[in-house]
């Protein structure tokens, strides 16, 4: 898994201030444990030394009574005593005796070295031992002084280190965090921006004047990309516009000149006549292939402005079905029968009608290219999500279907690119002659909030469903006086 | 069918070729290569119908509809090179009654003049006089005034369209339905039309035209008015 920046420096932050804390922590336990370790060490050596004076005075005067002697010099001081005279062991008390001495310990003193040593007993207690031989008496002398009190302060100390190292750490996170998000937040402006230009808000910029100082190269560099964006693109509208205008004109004169000729066809002789019907025909095959390659250009620009208006949905396809026919280039069939689903009877849409006319004469058109013409066109509802109350999400289902042999599933997606002959290749392209049929059928299915898509029909051939969603149904009469609302959707509010 | 036909084209051949086909479809045809030019001929003797191109040098299309506008109510169809801008919507709210989209059929030119001339006639069926609000529509005499007397000034195809609702008080026609009575389309019409001149008739009879209480719209379904 990648880290994101900001996790990073979070992350950096965080084992940063870990890492120091530990440091700190550790050096300031260990040094406070060394001076209050060597501060009793002495302390016990001072008190042990003069202890064992006064055993050797107490022995030199031929006192015995060991335990009166040990007693006495244990009296006050929390610490025990044991003594060893005449290779006999004395204890202060009952919990002390000579196996309370370390061994290694016991032996040096009992050897003729004074010794120190800080241990651990087997009960987990802390002590420290002190062993002084008394050669004039021949006896040695220990004295065990408990350590439990500096056990508990450096527990005390460890553990408030310990809990200052957790907020350390944590604090560090936080500032890590609150740094990333500081440092990214210019980033995070530019994202949007980026966002809103991608949308087609072209005249989006960053604030130079707020930028950090380090950031006005980016802003600086940003805003002269999309000055130069919004340029080219401008540049290409205009040629867009410019050339529809100039394809425009002379189509419109000759239209209206081939029109004169039309009404007065009947006083041509034979001849004129057929060539006035080549003409005319491919003057209308011209027109469409101009306005079919306008409008994916204007698709491409984005400037496409859409009209959606609610109407029946079973209505527009008969409608669109019967008038589409005469549109068509190939006029050599009737109107395929339309089947509605009784379900959908009174289901409304929001379409551009015109537009949906045109997608099925493309999916007609294509079926008489391609596939032997139209079988059959439904209309039906599509899948119902369930979830949702009313007419939320779902949609209708218009299904075209051929008689051909069906499109291969490696090729479904690729049918709707813009000049895809596909596997017949060879043969002519869709109605229009520019192998743009398909694709303006997506195009336009788009526009207007619905889609399409390939698959195979019962009886093998291709079966084009164009989903569209569903608005509302007829059985309702609401007054509802938000009254340009179709209008103002669609942007045309001018 | 006859008509006097003023046509506002820039581009001298289309204008030639618009004046051919119109011609031979029985109008009287004059033509003006410029918004001021269109203006001083229609000054100069009385025009059935006006065609004006959007595009024009100097004064365009759209101010050229305000300035007619202003002057008559003289139904107007504007050429546009495009039907998906906003400039048919800005056309129509400039005044004009319909439009067509280049390049047109001659013959569809010619069928959106027939009804734009069929509409400037007395209709067969009117309905009777209905008062609403401070408004009295008068069918058989082409007036709307106020109840003071005072005369509202609508374009033809407003009054039309003011006709059609009137005919059925409180029954919603739709867009298709309104289409076809008023301008003559078929199914595929374009419902902004109806849109527009349901707006504009709006702030001739609405007190608010932002909180109309006589012309309502039922969304999704189309137009009723109410008296």
């Amino acid at each position: 898994m990648k880290l994101g920046i900001g996790a990073r420096i979070t992350a950096v932050f965080g084992l940063g201030a870990l890492v120091l804390s530990v440091l700190l922590g550790g050096i300031a336990y260990f040094t406070v444990r060394h001076f209050l370790l060597a501060g009793r060490e002495s302390a016990a050596q001072t008190q042990a030394f003069s202890n064992a004076s006064l055993v050797r005075t107490s022995l030199e005067g031929g006192d015995t009574n060991y335990l009166g002697l040990l007693g006495q010099i244990d009296a006050g001081t929390g610490a025990h005593s044991v003594l060893y005279h005449r290779s006999k062991a004395y204890g202060s008390s009952l919990s002390v005796n000579a196996s309370s001495i370390p061994p290694q310990l016991r032996k040096e003193v009992l050897g003729g070295t004074p010794a120190t040593q800080t241990y651990r007993t087997a009960a987990g207690t802390a002590e420290i031992a002190v062993g002084l031989p008394v050669p004039a008496v021949h006896a040695a002398y220990f004295e065990v002084f408990d350590l439990s009190d500096l056990d508990h302060t450096m527990n005390v100390l460890g553990l408030t280190l310990f809990v200052a190292g957790a907020v350390t750490t944590l604090l560090g996170v936080a500032l890590g965090r609150f740094a990333s998000r500081r440092l990214l937040r210019p980033l995070s402006d530019v994202t949007s921006a980026a966002g809103a230009i991608a949308g087609g808000e072209l005249d989006t910029r960053l604030d130079i004047e707020a930028a950090d100082p380090d950031l006005v190269g980016l802003t600086a560099s940003f805003n002269a990309m999309v000055d130069q964006l919004q340029v080219r693109i401008e540049r290409e509208a205009r040629f867009n516009s410019d050339v529809s205008h100039e394809l425009r004109s002379p189509l419109t004169t000759l239209s209206a000149a081939v029109g004169v000729l039309e009404t007065d066809r009947d006083r041509l002789p034979a001849r004129s006549q057929r060539a006035l019907q080549l003409l005319s025909d491919d003057l209308r095959r011209f027109q469409r292939m101009v306005s079919d390659l306008l409008e994916m250009s204007r698709a491409d620009a984005g400037s496409v402005d859409v009209f959606l208006e609610e109407v029946n949905v079973s209505e527009l396809v008969q409608r669109s079905v019967e008038t589409g026919i005469g549109h068509m280039d190939s006029r050599q069939h009737a109107a395929p029968d339309v089947v509605v689903d009784p379900e959908v009877e009174q289901w409304r849409v929001g379409v551009d009608k015109r537009r949906f006319e045109r997608v099925l004469v493309n999916l007609m058109e294509n079926a008489d290219h391609y596939g032997g013409g139209v079988t059959t066109i439904a209309v039906g509802p599509g899948p119902d999500p369930g979830a949702a109350s009313g007419f939320a999400g779902r949609l209708v289902e218009v299904t075209v279907d051929d008689a051909g042999p069906g499109i291969d599933p490696a090729e479904r997606t690729k049918v709707f690119e813009r000049f895809y002959r596909g596997s017949a290749s060879g043969r002519r392209g869709t109605g229009t002659g520019t192998g743009l049929g398909l694709a303006l059928v997506a195009e336009h299915m788009h526009v207007m909030h619905g889609d399409v898509r390939v698959e195979s029909s019962p009886d093998g051939g291709a079966r084009f469903v164009l989903s569209l969603p569903v608005l509302s149904n007829d059985d309702k009469d609401g007054v509802d006086d938000t009254s340009e609302q179709l209008v103002a959707e669609t942007g045309v509010d001018a | 069918m006859s008509g006097r036909i003023l046509v506002v084209e820039d581009d001298e051949r289309i204008r030639s070729s618009m004046r051919l086909a119109l011609e031979g479809e029985g109008y009287e045809v004059r033509d003006a290569a410029s918004g001021e030019e269109g203006l001083d001929l229609f000054a100069e003797a009385p025009t059935d119908v006006a065609l004006i191109d959007l595009m024009l040098p100097g004064m365009d299309g759209f101010e050229c509809c305000r300035a007619l506008r202003r002057s008559s109510a003289v139904p107007i169809i504007i050429v546009t090179a495009r039907s998906d801008t906003h400039d048919v919507v800005a056309g129509l709210e400039a005044g004009a009654d319909d439009y067509v989209t280049k390049p047109f059929v001659a013959k569809e030119l010619a069928a959106r003049i027939r009804a734009l001339l069929r509409r400037a006639r007395p209709a067969e069926e009117e309905p009777g006089a209905l008062t609403f609000g401070d408004l009295q529509l008068l069918p058989e005499q082409g007036v709307l005034r106020r109840l003071n007397g005072e005369e509202v000034h609508c374009t033809r195809t407003e009054f039309r369209l003011l006709c059609e609702l009137a005919a059925s008080p409180n029954k919603v026609l739709s867009r298709e339905q309104l289409l076809d009575r008023v301008w003559g389309y078929d199914y595929f019409g374009d419902g902004r039309l109806v849109d527009v001149h349901i707006r504009r008739l709006r702030t001739k009879v609405e007190a608010d035209p932002a909180v109309p209480q006589h012309i309502l719209t039922v969304r999704g379904m189309g137009y009723k008015l109410v008296p």
